[in-house]
């Protein structure tokens, strides 16, 4: 158990760094290029496909933190209205149907790479394989699968709340201050 | 093959399956279901080429720069600056909600995100002072509404994304209306304010004033920045979006230092988070545009809800009743990514101007998020401000009535939107 | 609800001829109602659906809902869609012989010259050829849009103009290459934002044949337009070759047929377009714009800083160590 305990912390640590650093470096990327156009007149060939690469990367890579924090966008509006009970059986239900899902996607994007992999096509800027851009894909997939699994699990095992990730209980039972930072777009 | 893609949509949705999935599974049913000789991998390779387009690095780098100047005090500072000029007059608190809800907006490119910035410390400015606290909440809402409007706008990112439109044109093609819905909100809020005897506020003094505008003269220069530098070309609205981070940086984190270099990492996170929740729904929408396209929908369903030769009034209306009541079920994200493919070649045949049809679309996506009974943005400001449901919607008629006129004033009157082009 | 999407002869079913089968092919191209590719697939539609008495069917897709050009490419390459007009520019980073094309002051300056090396070069209709195919795209047939010209806000006649000039191209290392050896600052950017991006200045000139020019309006937002021909936009007619193979020999014959027929047509209709769009954007007084046409000496000092980049091509780029380019550059000399 402390084994997996540290396992996630690790797997939590690195998803928290891939996410930030993205953003940060999309920022550098972008307003570096823009200024050094403006200044010396001169685009930074690497600019638009460094950012590129960090936005596929912190897109996939966040699905399984989003899973984590419930934060993914959904149409919550009925199941907001539901009674607890119903909330708790959905919240345990749809995580597995996900899992599914993502699990299946994982699998076809790791066909994907394999066959960009194959073509060896090479990204025009940089001039490195393709594919290995593209890892993020099936990579996120699979661990958003498992941390919807864990999201059904958590629902299985503690009984008195409802989760909407491991790390975020249904705001419909919260006091509700609590959550504006989870309102954010 | 319409019925199947609908039927999957609309029951996963309400299932309140997370959108990426409905978006990224109907596809692939699709082409299992109906070109089984396919090789899904296309499906695939979308996912990437959605989120492979230079405009998109936007989103990102508009909400991050949103997020230093939350977590910095520029909603305050631009809050009182307005106060002190104009809280004293009648429904003056009102009046600078809705303007501070604007300007704000001319920072963040979402409703949500204003409605958290202005409508906190402002609900309880306007609770103080005598308002109810329902009508307080549905200004907050409907005001935050010009957030999508002026730039900058996500869902003028996305609209531009789908159509193809230049981003640049459509942030300058928003501002008029967006404020034309601040000037009605304020007029309304004096003429509310008369009716139901709000009282008058304290008067700044002229030192107060100076020491208001002293404080938020900075961070006025961020509208600035953004909307003058797209409009004399000194930049995109990409170079935009990170040139509003560098100028967000210095302001916080160098002069005013109310940030310290070192929560950057942690502020950044929680914009990544949010990029990847929208940039997931971007791939997978850009996996359905594809199916959709390959199976020519658009062609039959804008045939069946549009006939044959449509005038161009007509289609603009059919496009706001789809994406108005779209908008009031689902996030305005996703109605944009799902159906701006299905209506915009009609349109075009129709000889309807893309910005022009761009602004409308917005303008259906503001309005459907504020309004009953699923509009996104009452869910938000019920959980920021811990009410119930009917005490955030029990005032917002007058102001949907009133985006109702503005609304028809934007379809007919298409100058309104192109006229600083 | 869906009644004309029976796929009944998709990519891979390997269908046999027979006089009675009817065919669904998919033709994608990479512009729009109105302009050259679009209106060459739809007119080689009709050819098709007349000479087989309707047994062949050819939707024809607009660019848009099916990604971006290389998205198509890979669409092509997997059996997807059985048609395309592809030009060789978005096939680089896949066939990299295919950025000949991109070569400043390559082909001749006469458009027709340039079309009939295009037919007849061996270079290009057997050694690219094959080069393709080894990604499962069969190119039919080259044919030019027209020749690429540059319109700008200031004056461009000789390559001291292109100095610290923000050029917007697109995002190819050997396209950046060739306007940097002018001493241009190349901009890639995206589609959408150009006419913007010109009228506010944020880059100061672009390229494309005429009829894009002023399809897309960028005389109205720019001062200048110099007809340098420093290199044409190429369009291929591709199919996918495991679909072609195993088409019936009948079916083969009147696809190759067609394409050839098709050669004269594409070079009537982009020169149609080219100078009815000449001759609006002269007449535009509105927008007035000044016509610059290089002299043969002009066109020469382009020429001297191009012809480096020809190395460039052969050391960086090519696979073949520029055998193609040498071969075709033969060609080229033969015909002028
Ligand atoms: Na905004
Ligand atoms: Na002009």
């Amino acid at each position: 158990m402390k084994f997996f305990r540290v396992l996630d912390k690790v797997v939590l640590k690195i998803e928290e760094f891939i996410l930030g650093y993205s953003v940060i470096i999309i920022a550098l990327m972008v307003v570096g290029n823009a200024l050094s156009r403006a200044i010396f007149s001169y685009s930074l060939f690497f600019a638009n496909e460094v950012s590129q690469i960090a936005v596929i990367v912190a897109t996939f890579m966040g699905i399984s933190y989003a899973a984590r924090k419930g934060r993914h966008i959904s149409m919550s509006a009925f199941y907001d209205l539901a009674p607890f009970k119903v909330r708790k059986i959905v919240s345990t239900i749809i995580p597995f149907l996900v899992a599914v899902v993502l699990f299946m996607l994982a699998y076809y994007s790791a066909l994907y790479v394999q066959n960009v992999r194959e073509s060896g096509t090479v990204t025009s800027a940089l001039e490195m394989p393709a594919y290995i851009v593209y890892i993020a894909i099936p990579l996120g997939f699979f661990m958003g699968g498992i941390q919807f699994l864990r999201n059904m699990w958590i629902n299985i095992v503690k009984r008195e709340d409802v989760y909407l990730g491991t790390d975020a209980k249904d705001y419909n039972d919260e006091d509700k201050t609590k959550i504006d930072e989870a309102t954010h777009l | 093959m319409v019925a199947t893609l609908l039927t999957i949509m609309v029951v996963l949705l309400l299932l309140n399956f997370p959108m990426m999935i409905p978006l990224m599974v109907a596809p692939i049913i699709v082409v299992f279901l109906y070109f089984p000789t396919m090789d899904p991998m296309i499906l695939m390779k979308q996912f990437s080429t959605g989120i492979e387009a230079y405009v998109l690095l936007a989103v990102p780098l508009f909400i991050f720069a949103a997020d230093i100047m939350t977590a910095g005090k520029t909603s305050r500072r631009l809050l009182d600056f307005i106060g002190s000029f104009i809280g004293h007059i009648r429904g003056g608190y009102a009046v600078t909600t809705a303007a501070s809800c604007t300007l704000f907006g001319a920072i963040s490119g979402s409703t949500q995100a204003t409605v958290v910035a202005i409508g906190k410390p402002m609900r309880e400015r306007l609770l103080k002072i005598g308002y109810k606290d329902s009508t307080a909440m549905a200004l907050i809402i409907n005001s935050s509404d010009v957030a999508l409007l002026v730039p900058p706008s996500i869902g003028m990112i996305m609209y531009g994304l789908v159509s193809g439109t230049s981003v640049g044109d459509l942030f300058i093609a928003g501002i008029i209306p967006g404020i034309i819905v601040f000037l009605s909100f304020a007029i309304f809020s004096i003429i509310y304010a008369k009716v139901t005897n709000i009282p008058l506020a304290t008067k700044a003094t002229w030192s107060e004033r100076l020491d208001f505008t002293k404080k938020a003269i900075l961070p006025l220069g961020f509208p600035i920045i953004i909307i003058g530098g797209i409009y004399i070309g000194l930049f995109s609205p990409t170079e935009a979006a990170g040139i509003s981070v560098l100028y967000a940086f210095v302001l916080e984190v160098i002069i005013y230092r109310s940030i310290h270099i070192k929560e950057l990492p942690e502020i950044a996170k929680s914009t990544g988070l949010v990029t990847s929740a929208v940039f997931v729904l971007v791939a997978g929408g850009q996996a359905f545009t594809w199916v959709i396209s390959f199976a020519r929908i658009p062609q039959m369903i804008t045939e069946t809800v549009l006939g044959s030769d449509p005038t161009a009034i007509y289609v603009l209306i059919m496009v706001t009743i789809f994406f108005f009541v779209g908008c009031m079920f689902v996030d305005p994200i996703v109605v944009i990514l799902v159906l701006t493919p299905i209506f915009y070649p009609a349109a075009m045949d129709a000889g309807v101007d893309p910005i022009h049809l761009g602004v409308v679309i917005t303008f259906q996506a503001a309005l459907g998020s504020a309004t009953p009974p699923f509009g996104v943005d009452i869910f938000t400001a019920s959980a920021v401000f811990n009410k119930p449901y009917l005490e955030v919607i029990k005032g917002t008629p007058p102001y949907i009535v009133m985006m109702v006129i503005i609304s028809v004033l934007i379809i007919y009157f298409e100058e309104l939107s192109l006229m600083l082009l | 609800a869906c009644g004309q999407n029976e796929e009944s002869s998709g990519g891979d079913d390997g269908e046999s001829g027979s006089g009675s089968e009817s065919y669904d092919w998919k033709f994608v191209t990479e512009e729009v109602e109105g302009q050259v590719q679009y209106e060459y697939a739809v007119e080689f539609a009709d050819r098709m659906d007349e000479k087989s008495d309707g047994q062949v069917n050819i939707e024809v897709y607009e660019f848009g809902g099916l990604g971006s050009e290389t998205d198509q490419v890979e669409q092509l390459e997997s059996g997807t869609v059985e048609m395309a007009v592809m030009s060789p520019g978005f096939t680089g980073n896949m066939v990299n012989e295919g950025q000949i094309f991109a070569l400043h002051f390559l082909f001749p300056d006469s458009v027709a010259k340039t079309q009939e090396i295009l037919n007849t070069s061996e270079a290009l209709n057997t050694d690219l050829k094959e080069q393709y195919e080894e990604h499962n795209i069969t190119p039919l047939s080259y044919w030019t849009e027209g020749a690429m010209q540059w319109t700008s806000s200031s004056e461009i006649s000789e390559p001291a103009h292109f100095e610290n000039f923000k050029m917007r191209t697109q995002d190819s290392p050997l396209i950046l290459e060739s306007y940097k050896a002018y001493g241009a600052d190349p901009t890639p950017m995206s589609w959408s934002e150009l006419y913007t991006s010109l009228d506010r200045g944020t880059v100061e000139g672009q390229e494309n044949p005429i009829f894009f020019i002023g399809d897309a309006s960028f005389h109205e937002v720019q001062d200048y337009m110099t007809i340098s021909n420093h290199n044409n936009y190429v369009a291929m007619t591709t199919v996918n070759t495991g679909w072609y193979n195993d088409l019936p020999e009948d079916m083969q014959a009147m696809l190759d047929e067609t394409t050839e027929e098709m050669q004269q047509w594409a070079f009537d209709e982009q020169n149609a377009q080219n100078e009815e769009w000449l001759e609006t954007i002269k007449n535009d007084e509105e927008n007035a714009t000044t016509i610059i046409e290089l002299d043969e000496e002009q066109r020469n000092a382009f020429r001297e800083k191009a012809e480096p980049i020809r190395d460039y091509y052969r050391e960086e780029i090519s696979t073949v160590d520029g055998a193609i380019l040498d071969k075709l550059i033969g060609e080229i000399e033969a015909v002028e």
